[in-house]
């Protein structure tokens, strides 16, 4: 723990004062875009004009190529990629035998903030008054999803913006509104937590809040939603009193996502390094810790998927009058399962060829150990999904945020998304980010099938299946950013 | 926020604005502030405000329409209560999102009722939710008004409780085209449309009207819904055709246009479309340069028109319309100006209703749709900027002028304006004979 004590207060207060600047500039910056749009008809009227077919070929021919650029690449160079430039506080360099404890989230960490780092709990009990207010906003407040802070915060400010910042800042664990109540109340745990559970039961709270995003007829709602958060943090609340700490990285599902995908960020744990590298720096999840990983993707891909004009033709809707979230909460909730169900279907025939080929024998290990490689997939299709909407709601909630603070009256404009030249730069943009995520997963699952195979050679070969897939996965998400949607 | 309850020596009353609610939230200590807004005024036997529960498009297919529905029906608020409100009380709008979705705007019905006591419904464009919530607003005995321009409340298929007085229906607006369309553009119709419900409105309609005036359909070209992709369809134009009249919808319409360019060229018939392909899109648009020279029909026009009159630079000065028809904070940030006028126009009407029955609270709720129906012509001005209307009570629906434009430099110039008793049709329902 030498890292832990050069990082120190210091460093815990120097990124406290970086989160609150980016928070400060992602939002001024959604506002203030150039040229200054919501979903709306004509953007995907002018994505439809765009040359989207020559730009998908040419983001699936950089991933074939990363490919092959890879599979001649020496192995001593990709072994070096993702080792940190500079040590953080937790976890362990890449090629540790022992994992550190606790796939997800730094709970070994952790442990210190149940006796001795108190000090940041104050952060924690302020986040939970924060969202205390907002949940009665939710019951009291302005019932329009646009104008309610309660609405505002769960979907653009946690889904969209800070599902975005940790992947590219990394781990908010800090500002968990749990975090302080439940290592108040969890001092003595009931009960000892049941490791044969692993990260099931966050696994599932995830899946759970994917059938809101998804499924539910009205997730925006705010009294509907106030009494989703209340749920959720009875969830958490509960679980900790029960088991203690350890159910912050067992049980809360969302805190959990933020926390694999805080891996994704140059910056984690204290330390510096190529985008990724906190995988790298980790152990091989269980079997729920690489389902979630996965579940991730497969939550991603249907939130995209759900909404084209393929979709809606496959399930019997007419997209141009789209009878809304009422019509298709049978097809929603059977697409999310069956995306869930057959995605790791789909990577685990990947990865029982690439063992095979490999002559390995070891695919469960190898699905376990390669599972989290797919999260710059799903965190890149997040960004690039997200875009759009982020570009609109940041203005709404920055018109509440104004108005609750008595600043300037914000007037939210889509017209960004009603020029042809700003709609080709949001999609390149977008584009951008689901290529540059698959790049990573293959820089990722290459980087972990040489830790796995420990051969250059028998890793390329495991890796051959698996690199189509992803090459696959390119064109699939290029093709859902050019779809034309109708819900 | 005893404001609220206060007639100002300018003679205005301030309801409770969306900024005083939040701000209300963000000081949540304090004991009224724990209370519901309605509840802070349960007690004023005088100027507690009169409730409109909004059911807004905020989120679904519609969100594009309903956030200037909002805008528009937000200035209307300001507007009618800076004169004064209704009968000395403000009008305030109780908002929640139908998410495009009949089933959730049914639910709004309940919820406007019930839950936060709301005098009365107030919802929009599409009609597919309008169908689903009418139902469940005559059960609950609850005024809806619609601003869909649908043809469903004038067909007969709604209720008592519901009225559509602030925009004239598809039925009228399509008949209206006819005569000018055949007197000015061409006898030999091709029509174009999407293969549904929407689509076939226009060709039934229109295919009678313009038949009845001596012209001819000679072509229907239906087009799946899911199509991106038009150039195979092209060809199905008769040589003859001396009109195209287009009403395609989604995000395929600029490849639509763009391709049927690229199919005639230089030579084309004259081409006739409804706006509501391209409402809140740029005409000056990379690729619609084809669209220079052709017609559109306007509910309203979108671009400043050199004779307009006062009141309608009034009200798009209230609303935050440039010239172009785009928001004043950002000229690329077109409006849906061709309907969202409807929503200024519906709350007006409901002020004048409440006015001549002297509504007092929810009792009245009948005696509000009684005084409606006895509504007839309304003359244009600041209540009704899109030009003087003529509400049928039998039917529950309004009927107006039409305006047809033609791209000229990238903008919409108006060349014709149907009358009133071009929009005219045969009374289909008489909603009076039908019991409360």
């Amino acid at each position: 723990m030498i890292g832990a004590d050069r990082t120190g207060d210091g460093m815990k207060r120097a990124w406290a004062v970086v989160w609150a600047v980016v928070w400060a500039v992602a939002l001024a910056g959604a506002g203030l875009w150039p040229g200054r749009a919501l979903a709306h008809a004509s953007e995907g009227g002018f994505v439809l004009l765009l040359p989207t077919g020559l730009y998908t070929a040419g983001g699936g021919t950089t991933v074939l190529v990363t490919v092959l650029l890879l599979f001649w690449l020496p192995a001593r160079w990709a072994r070096g990629m993702f080792r940190p430039w500079r040590a953080g506080a937790g976890g362990s360099a890449p090629g540790a035998t022992a994992p550190p404890p606790g796939y997800f989230r730094p709970d070994d960490r952790g442990a210190d903030d149940r006796g001795a780092d108190d000090r940041g709990a104050w952060v924690s009990w302020a986040v939970l008054c924060g969202l205390g207010w907002a949940v009665w906003a939710g019951v009291r407040g302005p019932q329009d999803p646009v104008e309610n802070p309660l609405s505002l915060l769960v979907w653009t400010g946690i889904w969209i913006f800070l599902v975005a910042l940790s992947g590219l800042l990394g781990d908010p664990w800090r500002l968990s509104p749990f975090r302080g109540p439940v290592a108040l109340l969890g001092r003595r745990a009931l009960l000892r937590y049941p490791e044969r559970l692993g990260e099931g039961p966050g696994l599932v709270a995830f899946l759970a809040f994917a059938a809101v995003l998804l499924v539910d007829v009205a997730p925006a709602d705010p009294d509907r939603l106030a009494g989703m958060v209340l749920a959720y943090g009875a969830w958490v609340l509960a679980g900790g009193v029960l088991f203690g700490p350890v159910w912050i990285t067992r049980g809360a599902g969302i805190g959990m996502l933020l926390g694999l995908y805080a891996r994704l960020s140059p910056v984690w744990r204290g330390g510096l390094g190529l985008p990724g590298w906190g995988v790298l720096a980790m152990g091989v999840p269980g079997w729920s810790g690489a389902l979630f990983c996965l579940a991730a993707l497969g939550v991603g891909s249907f939130d995209g998927l759900n909404e084209t004009f393929r979709w809606l033709g496959w399930i019997g809707i007419n997209p141009l009058e789209f009878s809304g979230r009422s019509a298709v909460v049978g097809p929603n909730a059977l697409g999310l399962a069956a995306s869930c169900l057959l995605l790791p279907m789909v990577f685990g025939a990947a990865i029982l060829v690439g063992d095979r080929l490999a002559g390995a024998r070891a695919p469960g290990l190898a699905f376990r150990t390669l599972a989290p490689a797919v999260l710059p997939i799903a965190f890149g299709y997040h960004l690039a999904h997200y875009a759009t909407a982020a570009l609109v709601q940041g203005q709404y909630a920055l018109h509440v945020l104004s108005d609750l603070f008595g600043g300037p009256e914000v007037v939210v404009t889509t017209g960004y998304l009603q020029t042809r030249d700003s709609v080709r730069v949001i999609w390149l943009a977008q584009a951008a980010a689901v290529v540059g995520g698959h790049v990573l997963a293959l820089l990722l699952s290459h980087a972990l099938a040489l830790r796995l195979h420990g051969d250059h050679r028998r890793a390329v070969l495991s890796q051959l299946p698996l690199a189509l897939f992803m090459v696959l996965y390119t064109l699939f998400g290029l093709w859902l950013l050019a779809s034309p949607r109708g819900s | 926020m005893t404001e609220t309850s206060k007639k100002t020596p300018a003679g205005t009353v301030r309801g409770p604005s969306r900024r005083q609610a939040l701000k209300t939230l963000a000081v949540g200590g304090t004991a009224a502030a724990t209370l519901p807004l309605w509840a802070r005024y349960a007690g004023a036997q005088t100027g507690e405000p009169i409730r409109i529960g909004f059911a807004k498009h905020a989120t679904g297919i519609g969100a594009s329409y309903g956030r200037w529905y909002d805008r528009v029906s937000q200035a209307a608020v300001k507007k009618i209560n800076a004169e004064g409100g209704v009968n000395g009380r403000p009008l305030e709008l109780v908002t929640e999102d139908d998410g495009t979705d009949p089933k959730r705007c049914a639910e709004l019905m309940e919820k406007f009722a019930n839950q936060s006591k709301c005098d009365l419904a107030f919802g929009t464009l599409f009609s597919h939710v309008v169908i689903g919530a009418a139902p469940r607003a005559a059960e609950l005995k609850l005024p809806y008004f619609v601003v869909s321009e649908g043809h469903h409340v004038a067909s007969g298929m709604l209720n008592r409780w519901t009225l559509q007085p602030g925009i004239t229906d598809v039925k009228s607006q399509v008949k209206a085209m006819a005569p000018f369309v055949h007197d000015t553009l061409g006898k030999k119709v091709t029509m174009i449309f999407p293969d549904y419900a929407f689509g076939y409105d226009h060709r039934d309609n229109f295919t009678a009207a313009i038949k009845a005036l001596g012209g001819d359909v000679v072509a229907q070209i239906a087009i799946p819904p899911t199509e991106t992709s038009f150039t195979k369809y092209f060809p199905k134009i008769p040589r003859e055709t001396e009109v195209i009249y287009h009403v395609m919808i989604g995000p395929g319409v600029l490849t639509f246009v763009k391709e049927m360019g690229e199919f005639f060229g230089p030579s084309r018939p004259e081409i006739f479309g409804f706006i509501d392909s391209l409402e809140a899109v740029n005409l000056s648009s990379p690729g619609l340069e084809f669209l220079e020279g052709t017609y559109f029909w306007e509910g309203m026009p979108r671009y400043l028109q050199p004779d307009a009159p006062g009141y309608v630079k009034a009200y798009r000065d209230a609303v935050g319309l440039d010239a172009n028809g785009a928001s004043v904070t950002d000229a690329n940030d077109v409006s849906t100006a061709a309907h969202m006028f409807g929503c200024w126009e519906t709350l007006h009407v409901i002020k004048a209703g409440m006015e001549a029955c002297n509504y007092s609270g929810i009792a009245d709720r009948q005696a509000l749709i009684e005084a409606v129906e006895q509504m007839s012509d309304m003359p244009a001005g600041p209540d009704h900027p899109q030009g003087a209307k003529r509400f049928n009570g039998k039917t529950h629906q309004v009927f107006g002028p039409q305006y047809i434009s033609k791209v000229e430099g990238g903008k919409l110039s108006v060349v014709h304006t149907a009358s009133i008793e071009d929009t005219l049709y045969p009374d289909e329902v008489d909603y009076t004979k039908m019991s409360f």
